[in-house]
């Protein structure tokens, strides 16, 4: 035999060895017709119930065992940490059953509650922000409103805010236990039933209100409500006494704010949209692009109208004149830890991360950050393109607008969608910013109004367009089965419940925070003294000088 | 002026309002809604803002 036919034949001995175990790991071709052969195939039997006395014998790691420590982890954890409900029966069946329900319940608080730390870190992120957009004899000023409207905000909100908001929208199952939370103050229009308000959860008490369920809902609202109640600060910067601050911070907690939540999220006569009108799955917003900023965005307006501009402003000729940022650094930094706490804001907002579609937390985090990305970017390209300069106070509100879009409609899109949401923010707060200074002639010197409002109100609409229909969130949103769904997907009728919601925004939010803004102009004087801001609030209003160390030009 | 622009604002509330009890056509709806939210934005841009500017500090002098 040849040598080139011996190679032959150990080629082809080699080909046909390989090739079975080859064959056996490739993947299952597509059968050609149907499987008939599988009629054949016997049934697995049905599983079999585990009983109690199963679990008499479930291996436990001795005392002796734990004793000498446990450095890899296998020992810690196992059947003897679940609670028995009777030492003498032992475990059971039923144990084991209600210590997986409090597992899923203790995983739901642990992450809103964390989720709730993190949005409540954004208050530093806002008053670095403003601040540094703010000259420096007003830095303290600035500071001290962005920490009194934690305080202030949430005492109101304690004491009726919540109630008003929360007081009637049922047990919320992720959280397990705010059954108490069931009076909700209905009128009947046009022959169905509108929620107005809700009754119970005056002072965390009222009603059966101490709860442990409660009491996280209670941190996690109060934290958005917080974000809310600082966005007027910035619009407001500069001029805004203090005493009309403090009232007004009370005020946007106790009512203005509650109000809107409540018809958004706590049953309340927007949500329910979809079951009395057919209008989609109701209003929408996920975390708060309407409730939180758009409300915000415009008591900031309603505020800086009343207010009017600061000296200097404006020419006599009605021109806007650049009055600089007295810190650069404070105002990227504050973006920056508000980008961070959006973390909270948006996942944190399923309440829960075990239970049915909460898993969604992933996609809702990447989109936020898709958003902010791509916010920041076409408002930085958007001013380098115009201005000639990637101005840096402009593409840090183009980073927060991308965020403040996404918010509500972060739950319910897909990547793709939350890219082009960002875009568009970032066009649009810096078109914006440039029509509420130079059309409106209001002074808003941080840009709340565009950041929070204008985008916020696109958030609200974008739902209405993007919403892909893909999440699902226990198989219904507000009552209406099936999953969320914006025009471009095939539903119509979601773009006009999202326009309901800001048509509700624009005519009936503003006009509710003009009235409160006009009233504590009347009985409290909304404007410092000429004196005191040419001075700087500092002095004047506050008794100290941030930077008492400093020169400081006037 | 000042009255007239809250009135005007409120009222493009209650117009969108309205879209909920005098029709059920989507299309119906949404060019209602468009209107009310035209009259608020009306309210706060054209009049309750022009009504402010009127005194405002930097034509004081």
């Amino acid at each position: 035999m040849k040598n080139s036919t011996k190679r032959l034949l150990v080629v082809l001995f080699v080909v046909f060895c390989i090739a079975p175990l080859a064959l056996a790991q490739a993947p299952a071709a597509v059968p050609a017709t149907a499987p008939a052969a599988t009629a054949a195939v016997p049934a697995s039997p049905a599983p079999k119930p585990i009983l109690d006395a199963d679990l008499a014998g479930t291996p436990v790691p001795s005392a002796d065992a734990h004793a000498k420590g446990d450095p890899d982890g296998s020992l810690t954890g196992n059947a003897s940490d679940v609670t028995v409900s009777d030492p003498k029966k032992g475990l059971t069946i039923g144990d084991l059953a209600n210590q997986v329900g409090q597992n899923k319940i203790a995983v739901n608080f642990v992450w809103t509650l964390i989720t709730g730390y993190l949005v409540m870190f954004m208050q530093l992120g806002f008053a670095l922000l403003e601040t540094g957009l703010a000259r420096a004899k007003n830095a303290n000023h600035t500071m001290m409103m962005n920490m009194g409207v934690y305080g202030i905000g949430m005492f109101a909100y304690w004491l009726i805010g919540f109630a008003i908001q929360m007081g009637g929208v049922g047990a919320v199952a992720n959280l397990g236990g705010t059954a108490p939370l069931s009076a909700e103050f209905t009128a009947t229009i046009f022959g169905k039933p509108f929620g107005l308000f809700g009754q119970h959860g005056l002072f965390l008490m009222h009603k059966g209100t101490y709860d442990v369920g409660v009491m996280v809902l209670f941190l996690f609202q109060m934290v958005f409500m917080d974000t809310g109640a600082t966005i007027p600060t910035g619009a407001a910067v500069e001029r805004w006494k203090f005493s009309a601050f403090a009232v007004t911070s009370f005020l946007f907690a106790a009512f203005t704010y509650p109000l809107y939540a409540n018809w958004a999220w706590g049953g309340g006569w927007l949500a329910n949209l979809g079951t009395n009108f057919g209008l989609g799955k109701g209003y929408c917003d996920f975390a708060g692009s309407g409730v939180v900023h758009a409300v915000g965005g415009l008591s900031a307006l309603a505020i800086a109208m009343i207010l009017g501009p600061r000296i200097g402003k404006f020419s006599r000729e009605g021109r806007p004149q650049v009055i600089l940022a007295h810190d650069i650094v404070l105002v990227i930094t504050g973006c920056l830890i508000l980008a961070f706490g959006w973390f909270g804001f948006n996942p944190g907002s399923t309440l829960g991360a075990s239970s049915n579609g909460n898993l969604r937390i992933g996609s809702i985090a990447v989109n936020t950050m898709l958003a902010s990305a791509t916010g920041m970017i076409s408002a930085m390209l958007y001013m380098w393109f115009m201005f000639k300069k990637p101005d840096a106070s402009m593409t840090g509100n183009g980073f927060l607008a991308g965020l403040v879009a996404i918010t509500a409609p972060s739950g319910f899109v897909n990547p793709l969608g939350a890219v082009i949401i960002g875009l568009v923010a970032g066009v649009l707060v810096c078109l914006s910013v440039a029509f509420v200074e130079r059309v409106l002639q209001v002074d808003d010197p941080v840009g709340a109004v565009s950041v929070h409002g204008t985008c916020g109100i696109w958030g609200v609409i974008s739902l209405g367009l993007f919403a892909d229909g893909k999440s699902n969130y226990g198989g219904s949103w507000n009552g209406v089965n099936g999953s969320v769904t914006g025009l471009f997907y095939g539903d119509a009728s979601q773009l006009v419940a999202q326009l309901i919601g800001v048509a509700t925004l624009v005519g009936f939010v503003f006009t509710l925070s003009f009235i409160f803004a006009f009233l504590v102009d009347l009985l409290v004087g909304q404007r410092a003294s000429a004196k005191s801001e040419l001075e700087g609030l500092d002095l004047p209003e506050m008794g100290a000088l941030a930077y008492p160390e400093f020169e400081l030009k006037s | 002026m000042i009255l007239v622009g809250i009135l005007l604002t409120l009222l493009g509330f209650v117009i969108s309002l309205i879209s909920l009890g005098v029709t059920s056509s989507v299309g119906g709806r949404l060019a209602i809604v468009l209107i009310g939210l035209a009259l608020s934005l009306f309210g706060i841009m054209g009049v309750l803002n022009k009504a402010y500017l009127k005194n405002a500090i930097w034509k004081k002098g």
